[in-house]
């Protein structure tokens, strides 16, 4: 079913205030060559607005048609024919909206005659804000803006739901259906009751999972509670148990039966201690008595060994002292011959050191003496030296000045100068032969070359007067030579010299004699050196002092010599060591006497204690001996003896008796006795507050039915349990269901897309010869294959993918045709990228398109397109029809 | 000599996995049994009820669950003669206890193993059990007890004669001669929930008042008649409210189902039913999902309760069904997909197989729907 535009007129809309109008569309193919700007695009759009924007709407998209910044009314006029039949629709947007539709037979307004458009061009409303393309059908596929042109986009729902239906009988099942959908969306909704979007239990499932989980939790918490009561149960038994068994214990008499026979056992232990505590004291005494007689004994033999002993000591250091006395007196005498020897070699040091000293004074006069020599000899050597400086001093002072000789050279050159002057100015005369009577200036003029400067007169023989007059110059210079002369002769003459040579001379000799000054000046201060062991200092005064004070002649006594200073030194080191020596002697005698004297007074002392000892231990011995016992000592200590031997054994005897009843063991036993007595009563105490704690405990908790709630918990979760299973079973069903319902959904698109891709490639194959397509599950082309390369259409050159989208539309352009859709193809300036091989292959496409359905091509390139035979329509702006 | 032997109450039991008025009622019912025994002890003009063990269903039932079965028994004028159980053992300071505090004057409590003269000449040698797992016979007391002058010794015990495996009970054995080794008249037991004879003078009463869903004939009393010169005769009478019923249907299809469901509910009243329904069989997809509806929108509101088990009864679906789902083809295509994975077997083959039967529901419902 082909649809045909027939008229379009457009006011008021966009920036076209004016009526824009095409009409006489022809059934096939329709070309509209306008240039830019003449609203080609704004008449598809006005088109699509016409049928597709619902008139009473306000959105965005309808609001963009106004013109820009007025409030005026769009308004579209289209007239159709579909089947054969003609229709007009009339729409105005925004402000007094409405829309008429007539057709044969048929006018309706408003949302009726959107209805009745739905239904005629297979669209769908539009709800939305800037406009879908998805419901526009089939004509939003095949009225293709200029912007939409240019990329392959998947067909919408709708027109693939009519592709699908047209390929339904083809591919032998059917896509979608409403069955289908109905069951899809009530599963859905059932998943989305269990499952969140991302595949995670949701609100049904999860409320049975937490309830399951609650109801878990309350039946740990019941069976605690119950197990919590069954154990104060327990520790009831138990504590009714131990109550019994020390009830028991309480009856049992045996405790209080070994207690008497302790008590008993008790007073025997007390006197046995008693006896013992005697016969320790028996012991303790017969002890000590023997003790002292052995110890007087020991004593006795003691003290009989020290009298011997400190004989026989005592005897021992008279004798060393004897040999001592001897040995001191040896050393007494070596000592004192030790001191003599040394006080000789004092003495002697003492002369030796007077004869150095002598020697020494008679050595320090000698010395002074050349000294004083040497200084006299320079004193008249400085003498001399001072009357040259003297002279030479005189000399250096006549110097003359620098700036004198400079005037003075200055001067003589100036001299020089004038003289040159003169000379080469001055007029020369020459007189040769006889000149007789010639004077000149009065005098006789001789012959030979005279040099005149100044005017004069020759007085010629006759009287005649020859004036010869040079040149004014010689005269000035002359003046010149003068006025120098005088100059120089008055320096000269001050500082007394002829003339500069002298000068020069003389400043020569002055210099010289300057230089002599500082030669003359370094010997005087060599000359007049210091001179320590004369008292002599440095400096011409100082020595011509010296020398005027000295005596003529100096002492004659001082003249000799004396002994030689050498051997002085040599006999006093000589008896120097002899003292040292001595010395040393005395030292080593003084040491030996020291020690002897030492050990004399140790064995003194040993001599002294010796006898001392003795005297004690006769003084000793002779008390013992007093003693009574010790006439019958051996006799006593037998006795003695055997009493101790006596009392020990009955002390053991004592001891074993004490033993056996001791009185701290049985004060323990009787003690622990009395202890678990105690304790037995205490635990009867305890024992009675438990059970009745537990007993009250169990008559609370026991009528709060513990155990039924603990079993009514325990159903309760296992009812839950088994709930939340048959929930996870029934989520799970449905989630494998939704799974399956969309594999089978996509595997049947699948289907569809083959013989989408047949009847594509008829079309492609004329640009693109033997490639494979390959298409989505939503009709897109999504990849071709030339040469087994494949490429994304994405990726194609921008004139390829032009032309794929115009072809796939072409083709889905065909099978809807075959389903009857009304179908019509309008193409806003198409094919900008194409070369001119694909331009013809695609223009005869859409010739042959146009003898199918009505193409309407608007386009601004005159060239591309004017060969091409059709319907040429202009653009009119007025009202026309 | 006449008495009512009873057993098992286990009054307070929770009934947790139901829903709470379910719970309720049958918590209900077990309270109201005791009127029932109560009245035919008078109408029967017995003078005692001996209760064989478990008259409570734990040692420590809420106060209320007490007050209410000690009040009553007051109501009546029989004398009621109460043995601990294994679930309310005779612990000190425990239930019994508390029983014996109210101060009922009708209730004897018999948590000694000391024979009591209850009419002259007429002994009773009661085996309580002091916890709840005994290792050695409880009855084994009877032959230490002194019945001076006794004409008729009737035992009462609570505990298994021989091993109920399907309770797993193995402890408080009791040996199955107990009678005649201790020369008993009469051997009143309970423990096992059942009305049970073990020989001629020995008996299970079973519980008065079903409690779960067995097939050992529970709901009933026993009115014993005893002569010292001829056997015991034990009389069953029905005090049960509720029946638990267990059935497990074999299904054709769905007029199979339907058969008997209705037989069904002729056969039994269903507010005092609880049904625990296994199904088994193979039926076409369609069939189970109507079965199963059936089941869970009528069934189950009929019902006190159910308890529907229907894993095993498999909907496979016919090729009609099939090519119902095939003429909406996608839906076909999931159909197909998810045989195939009920072929594999395995884990996902049973959830598989449910998607399938939801997929065939949901497509159903939109075809009746539209």
């Amino acid at each position: 079913m082909s649809l045909k535009i027939r008229r379009v007129a457009l006011t008021n809309f966009r920036k076209f205030r004016e009526p824009l109008v095409i009409e006489g569309l022809g059934d096939g193919l329709n070309i509209l060559i306008e240039p830019n700007e003449a609203g080609k695009s704004t008449l598809l759009e006005g088109l699509r607005a016409g049928f597709f924007v619902r008139h009473a709407t306000r959105s965005q998209l309808a609001q963009s048609f106004m013109p820009h910044g007025e409030s005026v009314a769009p308004e579209i006029e289209v007239g159709f024919d579909i089947k054969n039949e003609s229709w007009t629709l009339s729409k105005r947007f925004m402000k007094g909206a409405r829309l008429e539709v007539q057709g044969p037979g048929f006018r309706a307004q408003g949302d009726d005659a959107e209805a009745k458009l739905q239904s005629l061009l297979g669209f769908a409303r539009d709800t939305s804000q800037k406009g879908d393309p998805n419901t526009s059908g089939a004509l939003g596929l095949l009225w293709v803006a200029q912007a939409d042109a240019l990329h392959v986009t998947p067909p919408g729902n709708l027109v693939r739901d009519s592709v699908t239906a047209t390929l339904e009988a083809e591919v032998g099942t059917i896509m979608g259906g409403p069955a289908f959908d109905r069951v899809r969306s009530r599963v859905d909704a059932e998943y989305a009751s269990y499952w969140t979007p991302t595949g995670r239990p949701a609100s049904k499932l999860a409320e049975a999972q937490a309830k399951e989980q609650a109801l878990h939790a309350a039946m740990s918490e019941a069976a605690a509670r119950l197990a919590g009561l069954e154990q104060n149960y327990t520790a009831l038994e138990n504590a009714q148990g131990r109550m019994k068994t020390l009830m028991r214990e309480l009856a049992d008499p045996s405790d209080a039966e070994t207690r008497r026979a302790l008590a008993s056992s008790l007073d025997i232990g007390r006197a046995a201690a008693q006896i013992l505590a005697t016969r320790k004291a028996e012991q303790v005494t017969a002890h000590t008595k023997l003790l002292g007689l052995e110890e007087l004994s020991t004593r006795h033999i003691a003290a009989n060994a020290a009298v011997e002993a400190g004989r026989q000591a005592l005897t021992a250091a008279q004798a060393a002292r004897v040999d001592s006395a001897g040995e001191l007196t040896l050393s007494r005498t070596r000592a004192e011959e030790a001191r003599g020897s040394l006080a000789i070699a004092r003495a002697q040091r003492l002369q030796a050191r007077e004869a150095l000293s002598l020697g020494e004074k008679h050595e320090a006069g000698r010395k002074r003496r050349i000294a004083a020599d040497a200084a006299r000899i320079r004193g008249a050597q400085l003498l001399r030296l001072e009357g040259d400086y003297s002279e030479a001093k005189s000399l250096s002072q006549t110097l003359i000045p620098a700036e004198i000789m400079t005037a003075l050279e200055v001067g003589d050159r100036a001299i020089a100068e004038a003289r040159a002057a003169i000379d080469a100015g001055a007029t020369e005369l020459e007189l040769t032969g006889a000149a007789d009577g010639l004077e000149i200036d009065g005098k006789v003029f001789m012959p030979g070359t005279r040099r005149i400067t100044q005017e004069t007169q020759i007085t010629l023989p006759g009287g005649a007067v020859l004036t010869v007059r040079p040149p004014a110059g010689p005269a000035s210079a002359a003046a010149k030579l003068l006025q120098a002369t005088d100059r120089q002769n008055a320096i000269l003459t001050r500082f007394g010299v002829e003339d500069l040579g002298s000068a020069r001379a003389r400043n020569e000799t002055a210099r010289e004699a300057a230089a002599q000054m500082r030669v003359l000046r370094a010997q005087i201060d060599g000359v007049a050196v210091a001179v320590p062991e004369i008292n002599l200092v440095a400096g011409p005064e100082a020595l011509k002092l010296f020398i005027a004070n000295l005596p003529e002649a100096l002492d004659t006594e001082d003249q000799d010599d004396g002994p030689a200073l050498e051997s002085l030194k040599r006999a006093l080191e000589d008896v120097e060591a002899a003292v040292a020596r001595a010395e040393g002697v005395q030292e080593s005698a003084i040491a030996s006497l020291r020690q002897l004297e030492e050990r004399d007074a140790l064995l003194a002392a040993s001599e002294a204690g010796g006898s001392r000892d003795l005297a004690n231990a006769e003084a000793n011995f002779k008390e013992l001996q007093s003693r009574p016992e010790l006439a019958d000592l051996t006799s006593l200590l037998t006795a003695a003896r055997e009493a101790h031997a006596v009392a020990s054994v009955r002390l053991s005897e004592a001891e074993v008796a004490a033993t056996a009843h001791d009185q701290g063991a049985i004060t323990r036993k009787i003690e622990a006795i009395d202890a678990r007595a105690r304790a037995a009563a205490e635990r009867h105490t305890e024992l009675l507050q438990e059970i009745a704690r537990l007993g009250a405990t169990i008559e609370t908790e026991g009528g709060k039915g513990l155990a039924d709630r603990a079993q009514a918990a325990k159903e309760e979760a296992e009812a839950a349990t088994l709930a939340c299973q048959r929930m996870t079973d029934e989520a799970e069903t449905i989630k494998l269901l939704r799974q399956t319902l969309e594999e089978a959904r996509a595997e049947t698109a699948q289907a569809f897309v083959g013989p989408v891709a047949k009847r594509a490639k008829r079309y492609i194959d004329r640009i693109l010869p033997n490639a494979d397509l390959a298409f989505g599950e939503d009709l897109a082309l999504q990849a071709i294959a030339r040469s087994g390369v494949s490429e994304q259409t994405g990726q194609l050159s921008r004139g390829t993918q032009e032309q794929l989208a115009m072809l796939t539309r072409l083709a889905f352009a065909d099978m809807l045709l075959e389903q009857g859709n009304p179908v019509s193809l309008i193409l806003d300036d198409p094919l900008v990228y194409s070369d001119d091989g694909r331009l013809e292959a695609m223009t005869d496409l859409l010739l042959e398109a146009s003898e199918r359905m009505q193409v309407i091509l608007l386009t601004c390139r005159d060239r591309a397109f004017r060969h091409l035979p059709g319907k040429r329509v202009l653009i009119s702006h007025g009202n026309g029809s | 000599m006449r008495f009512i032997h009873t057993a098992d109450w286990q009054l307070g039991k929770p009934f947790g996995r139901f829903q709470p008025e379910v719970r309720v009622a049958l918590a209900d019912a077990r309270l109201d049994v005791v009127d029932t025994i109560g009245r035919l002890a008078v109408s029967s003009g017995t003078k005692h009820v001996l209760v064989a063990g478990d008259v409570f269903d734990s040692d420590g039932p809420e106060d209320r669950v007490l007050v209410q079965a000690l009040s009553r028994m007051a109501r009546h004028t029989c004398q009621w003669w109460l043995l601990p159980g294994n679930h309310d053992a005779a612990r000190t300071g425990g239930l019994w206890d508390r029983i014996r505090s109210k101060g009922v004057h009708n209730v004897r409590v018999l948590t000694e193993p000391t024979a009591i003269e209850m009419e002259p000449g007429v002994w009773l040698l009661p085996a309580p059990l002091q916890l709840r797992h005994q290792l050695e016979d409880p009855t084994v007391a009877f032959d230490r007890m002194e019945t001076p002058g006794a004409r008729l010794r009737i035992g009462l015990g609570h505990g298994s004669i021989r091993d109920f495996s399907m309770r797993g009970e193995t402890r408080n054995q009791i040996a199955a001669d107990r009678a005649r080794q201790s020369k008993l008249d009469y051997l009143a037991l309970g423990d096992w929930h059942g009305v049970l004879q073990i020989d001629g003078r020995t008996w299970y009463a079973g519980t008065p008042e079903a409690d779960g869903f067995q097939r050992n004939d529970p709901g009933q009393v026993l009115l014993v008649e005893l002569d010292p010169q001829r056997e015991p005769v034990v009389t069953p009478h029905r005090t049960g409210k509720f029946q638990w019923l267990q059935r497990e249907w074999r299904l054709q299809d769905d007029a199979d189902f339907l058969a008997r469901w209705q037989a069904l509910q002729r056969e039994v009243d269903p507010s005092s039913t609880l049904l625990q329904l296994t199904l088994t069989g193979i039926v076409g997809l369609a069939d189970r999902v109507s079965i199963i509806g059936r089941l869970e929108s009528e069934a189950r509101h009929i019902l006190r309760y159910l308890d529907l088990r229907a894993d095993d009864l498999s909907g496979q679906p016919t090729d009609e069904d099939l090519a119902a789902l095939h003429v909406e083809g996608m839906l076909g295509v999931a159909a197909d997909k998810l045989k195939a994975k009920i072929a594999v077997g395995g884990v996902q083959a049973a959830l598989a197989k449910r998607a399938l039967e939801r997929l065939y529901v949901e497509a159903q419902r939109g075809r009746d729907g539209i």
